[in-house]
């Protein structure tokens, strides 16, 4: 699907590609943004998700 | 060939995985004096509005890291590195008091920078530049909750570290006031239409700002703190949080070339050609220290290619930017970095 979207980290710059997943935290490929738990956070800095923002 | 990495934090635990990864045969050794495992430094500034933060900060445990394949010598100290004989001595929990390196990478980052008025004084205040500080502030914090009493802080420093940490004290419901010596907030990242927003930001939080204040000195007084500007106010603890100072004693003693911080190339390798330094230790050519965590990652994998063989060109810096963690603040422009 083309649709996928990229989120950014505002803190250290790390992309969560919702194509791609994030395989070390435990989300499967196709994960939508939504569909990640509230308390998962950055892989590389480990701040909240909040902190991330739609990549345009 | 035989890696030695001096310090956890993200400079030098990312060179290590990295490195790892792009070679199997080569033995890595990280020296640290931390205990409690690679943590993320910007948590640090919501430690307070956490109440997991001791656990949820570790991004990794140190036997995590031990199960990858990286030696952790973890609560220890080197002392000296002996360029000579290409060996590091170590003293704390470790059983070897010396280790030869082919190659080493200090990554030993940096503690607060104390402004000369206020060294006299370092009993009478706190800083946040470590885990080993957030749980120390924490406790007091504990302390005084304990008793039915919010604390009544100040913070000294209107920086990112020191509006991030204003913000995450009045978040969690505690008494703040922040004294800053410019005329704005964060006058080196901000414009000034972002350092006026971030003002009212704060303020609208309950966190007290006054800014172009000449803090001379601190006093005790009974259980209270005192700042002192012109007037001299009471709170129950300080917090000086006044910008960031490189650490660069061993590489002082080595004889290694040292401005602000540790001098690199642009190969991030020192005035020797096989101690290297990472993070924001190192300062490079254009003077610059890079103390942010995009850039430092990007050092730190590149360095990994370049020993293992892998990267021919020197590191460049990448576009990056930054977001202060305040509560309900979003900057209008970039950040200046």
């Amino acid at each position: 699907m083309s649709d996928y979207k990229k989120y950014q980290c505002g803190v250290c710059g790390h992309i969560y590609d919702e194509a791609e997943g994030d395989e070390e935290t435990g989300i499967a490929p196709g994960t939508r943004w939504e569909d990640i738990p509230d308390d998962w956070r950055c892989p590389e800095c480990g701040v909240e998700k909040s902190e991330y923002s739609l990549m345009v | 060939m035989h890696v030695i990495i001096i310090g956890s934090g993200i400079a030098g635990v990312s060179f290590a995985e990295k490195f790892r990864s792009y070679s199997a045969g080569d033995e890595i050794t990280l020296i640290t004096r931390e205990n409690d495992g690679y943590y993320s430094r910007p948590l640090l500034s919501r430690g307070f509005s956490m109440n997991d933060i001791e656990q949820s900060i570790i991004l990794k445990t140190f036997d995590k890291l031990r199960a990858s394949g990286i030696n952790i010598n973890s609560g220890a100290e080197i002392t000296a590195i002996n360029r000579s004989d290409k060996t590091v001595a170590i003293t704390g929990s470790s059983q070897e008091k010396s280790l030869h390196f082919d190659k080493l990478v200090i990554a030993t980052g940096s503690s607060a920078f104390i402004p000369p008025p206020f060294r006299p004084y370092s009993e009478l205040f706190y800083c946040l530049n470590s885990l080993v500080d957030l749980k120390a502030l924490r406790k007091f914090r504990l302390g005084l909750l304990n008793q039915s009493r919010q604390p009544d802080w100040a913070i000294i420093g209107g920086g990112l570290i020191g509006c991030e940490v204003a913000s995450d004290l009045a978040f969690s419901g505690d008494n703040v006031t922040l004294f800053h010596a410019m005329d704005r907030l964060m006058e080196r990242q901000l414009v000034a239409e972002d350092s006026a927003l971030l003002f009212d930001v704060l303020q609208n939080s309950g966190v007290k700002v006054l800014l172009d204040q000449n803090v001379q000195g601190f006093a005790k007084q009974e259980n209270k703190v005192c700042v002192k500007t012109g007037v001299t106010t009471e709170f129950d603890a300080l917090i000086v949080s006044c910008g960031f100072k490189p650490r660069t004693e061993l590489a002082e003693q080595a004889g290694l070339e040292v401005g602000r911080g540790i001098k690199v190339n642009q190969y991030m390798q020192t005035s020797d050609e096989d101690i290297y330094a990472l993070g924001d230790v190192a300062e490079l050519p254009n003077g610059k220290l890079y103390a942010f965590i995009l850039p430092i990652r990007s050092q730190a994998h590149w360095l990994a290619g370049f020993i293992a063989g892998k990267e021919k060109e020197c590191w460049t810096p990448p576009v990056f930017t930054t977001r202060a963690k305040v509560h309900g603040f979003e900057a209008a422009h970039p950040y200046n970095v």
